[in-house]
């Protein structure tokens, strides 16, 4: 019913190329979000969905029927903005009936329908207010509202949540997914906070330069990023990469190694890598959360310590090098650890990777090789490897 | 510095005082200023009145004041020539070419403030220069048109010469670029996603244009507007000449005022109280609408 498909949209504009061949099937019911850095074309894609841009090929269906040359009033859609876009010269019940009045709806029903909809927001006593007289918490009410009074088949949102202050941001994004569980609606949401996007989406879609990097549930682009972009993008603060090659049983970074089984990811010496963890996957040597499938210990001295309250980001410098101004990231690794555990800035630690976490990214593609590396010997049941092999 | 102050005469007293207090002399030249500027635009009024004031067989000995008072003129002008028809007439006229001029001039705003397509600034630049030329320039082939002079692949131009449709058309094509550039510069500053959700909304761009984009533009319409029926409610030009000078063939007030010279002699007294009445509504029209006109034109010149 709800569902929504674009095929191969391509968006041009003179010189640029913002949408480049998305392709994507949205299901009856799903959250979907767009994710992605400024400019990645995100917007442009669900612009077209809306129908306020035509796409330069490509086509759209909504609910199994192709809109792609109809005007955004056509499409049973509605849209949430990032700017909110309440018209100021009316009030607040003009605003959401607006649809339904140019629908020409009968007035009871309209009536019902937005104290239905006033109800779930819990914006009943606002309704003969103006715009400009709200909280902007309240607007971005009010924008929902005027969203879910038509019953779309579809809803749209750019960013709603952009212009709200961070503890508001918060709160409306569990009552998204509040809202969403109650009308059980299909929902495309673009975004760059990859935080909204992992919270509360059924799929995310990672988008970089106009193309699709990923399309998959959150935790799968968590813990299975499919490319390097995805790795870095997903997940706060974001995973440690490292350039490499391979040589002999070692993938061999620039300060450090790391010992493994080349041939089970397909790799043989020379080949050039990314080595990517995340840095909860960093541990301590002799710390109890000390992973069973560690890595060699690296040495490495610690340089700037930052308490979180529920953990600590360690930076590191790894290969035990001094540890002077070393602000680019390149060579510097970020752990997170347990607040109990016992470490100091500039100080000597050994630090293991968790191996069935560790990344491994062709360093001239991007692509994914491997999550989850495999110990140096054959000792090891291949297929164990194998079976997290991509 | 006291005695010093004493010993001085009134005159340089009062000089010194200005340069140490200058504040007072900023004062005294506002007022005389201002007084200026009052005495010079509201003398031709209290002038006209005077004149309107005198009967007729006064009219050589006016001086500063009526020689006598006698406001039947001002009953009279109805009683010669009808001139309430004439006042009729010069507000349907301004009145219709509002309407067009708001109307079109609407969708060309839309297009030239919102829209971007190749060539669009020397388009806007083409549309301005029409109301530069001179309104003469275009009189003679208009004249020849309207009075069915013309004759395109055998099919001659109706005769519009005594019809509304002589002045407005004219007075559309040349008020319309001003009204162009005022509503485009309005309604390029309504945010982008006002007009996004009213499409999505359920509006075509039309019905967004003149269910939203146009409301929220009500001070630059009102401006448009207002200046527009001002400037038609006076015209001179093509009033005078497209129409034959009879109210019942929609002269205009113009005509009114003028036709109370006769052959041998000029009731000008007549002609001042018509052109005091015949003002009267424009005078009402700036005093309730200039509010909307200063903040239209003064939106328009602040942004961007």
């Amino acid at each position: 019913m709800g569902s929504v498909r674009l095929d191969g949209i391509t968006k041009r504009y003179e010189d640029v190329v913002a949408v480049n061949d998305v392709s994507v099937t949205v299901e009856d019911g799903e959250f979907v979000t767009l994710v992605g850095p400024s400019g990645c074309g995100k917007s442009t894609t669900l612009e077209t969905i809306a129908g306020l841009t035509k796409p330069t090929e490509g086509a759209v269906h909504i609910a199994d029927r192709e809109v792609t040359t109809l005007p955004p009033k056509d499409r049973g859609i509605a849209m949430v903005f990032q700017n909110i876009a309440l018209f100021p010269h009316m009030d607040v019940y003009d605003n959401i009936s607006f649809g339904l009045r140019l629908r020409s709806f009968p007035k009871e029903e309209i009536d019902e329908r937005v104290e239905r909809a006033a109800e779930i927001l819990q914006i009943g006593e606002l309704l003969d207010r103006m715009p400009d007289e709200l909280s902007g918490g309240q607007r971005q009410r009010v924008a929902i509202g005027r969203a879910i009074v038509r019953e779309p088949e579809v809803f749209l949102m750019d960013e709603p949540l952009a212009n709200l202050d961070a503890k508001l941001r918060v709160h409306m994004r569990t009552e998204l997914q509040r809202l969403h569980r109650e009308l059980g609606t299909t929902i495309i949401y673009v975004t760059h906070d990859q935080a909204e996007a992992m919270t509360m989406s059924t799929r995310i879609a990672v988008m970089n330069a106009g193309e699709i990097q990923q399309l998959a549930p959150p935790l799968t682009c968590y813990n299975e990023p499919a490319n390097r972009f995805v790795a870095e993008f997903i997940g706060s603060p974001s995973m440690n990469t490292f350039e490499g090659v391979v040589d002999g049983d070692e993938f061999v970074a620039e300060q450090f190694s790391v010992t493994s089984d080349p041939e089970v990811h397909g790799l043989a010496d020379g080949d050039r890598i990314t080595l990517g963890i995340r840095p909860e996957n960093v541990a301590l040597v002799g710390e109890e959360d000390e992973p069973e499938s560690a890595t060699e210990p690296i040495v490495c001295r610690t340089d700037v310590i930052e308490p979180m309250g529920n953990e600590v980001f360690v930076y590191l410098v790894p290969g035990g090098g001094e540890a002077e101004v070393t602000t680019s990231r390149v060579d510097q690794l970020l752990m997170s650890v347990d607040p109990r555990a016992d470490v100091a800035a500039d100080e000597s630690v050994a630090v293991v990777f968790d191996r069935t976490n560790v990344h491994l990214f062709d360093a001239d593609t991007g692509d994914a090789i491997a999550h989850g590396i495999a110990p140096p010997s054959s000792e090891v049941r291949a297929d164990d490897v194998e079976g997290r092999h991509r | 510095m006291a005695t010093d102050t004493e010993d001085l005469a009134p005159y340089e007293r009062w000089t010194r005082g200005a340069i140490q207090n200058p504040r007072r002399v900023y004062t005294g030249l506002f007022y005389v200023a201002t007084i200026f500027f009052l005495i010079t635009t509201l003398f031709p009024f209290y002038w006209l009145l005077v004149i309107a004031l005198t009967p007729t067989g006064m009219l050589g000995q006016i001086g500063i004041t009526p020689p006598a008072i006698d406001p039947g003129s001002f009953v009279e002008i109805f009683e010669r020539l009808p001139f309430h028809v004439y006042m009729f007439n010069s507000f349907v006229l301004a009145l219709l070419t509002t309407a067009i001029v708001l109307l079109l001039g609407s969708l060309a705003g839309y297009v030239f403030g919102r829209l971007t397509f190749p060539g669009r600034t020397p388009l806007m630049l083409i549309v301005l220069a029409i109301s530069y030329f001179p309104p003469a320039a275009f009189l003679l082939p208009l004249f020849e048109l309207f009075t069915g002079n013309v004759e395109v692949l055998g099919v001659q131009s109706p005769v519009l010469f005594n019809t509304p449709g002589a002045m407005v058309m004219p007075f559309s094509a040349l008020f319309m670029p001003l009204a162009i550039f005022i509503l485009a510069t309005f309604y390029s500053q309504i945010p982008d996603g006002l007009e996004d959700a009213a499409r999505v909304e359920g509006t075509t761009r039309l019905g967004a244009l003149f269910r939203v984009i146009i409301p929220l533009s009500a001070p630059g319409v009102a401006t448009a507007g207002v200046l527009t029926f001002i400037v038609v409610y006076n015209e001179f030009f093509f009033s005078f000449l497209m129409n034959d000078g009879q109210a019942e063939n929609w002269a205009p007030l113009v005509w009114g005022i003028l036709n109370y010279q006769g052959q041998y002699s000029q009731f000008y007294n007549l002609m001042a109280a018509a052109s005091i009445v015949g003002v009267l509504p424009i005078a009402i029209l700036v005093v309730v609408a200039q509010e909307k006109i200063v903040s239209g034109l003064t939106a328009g010149a602040l942004k961007e």
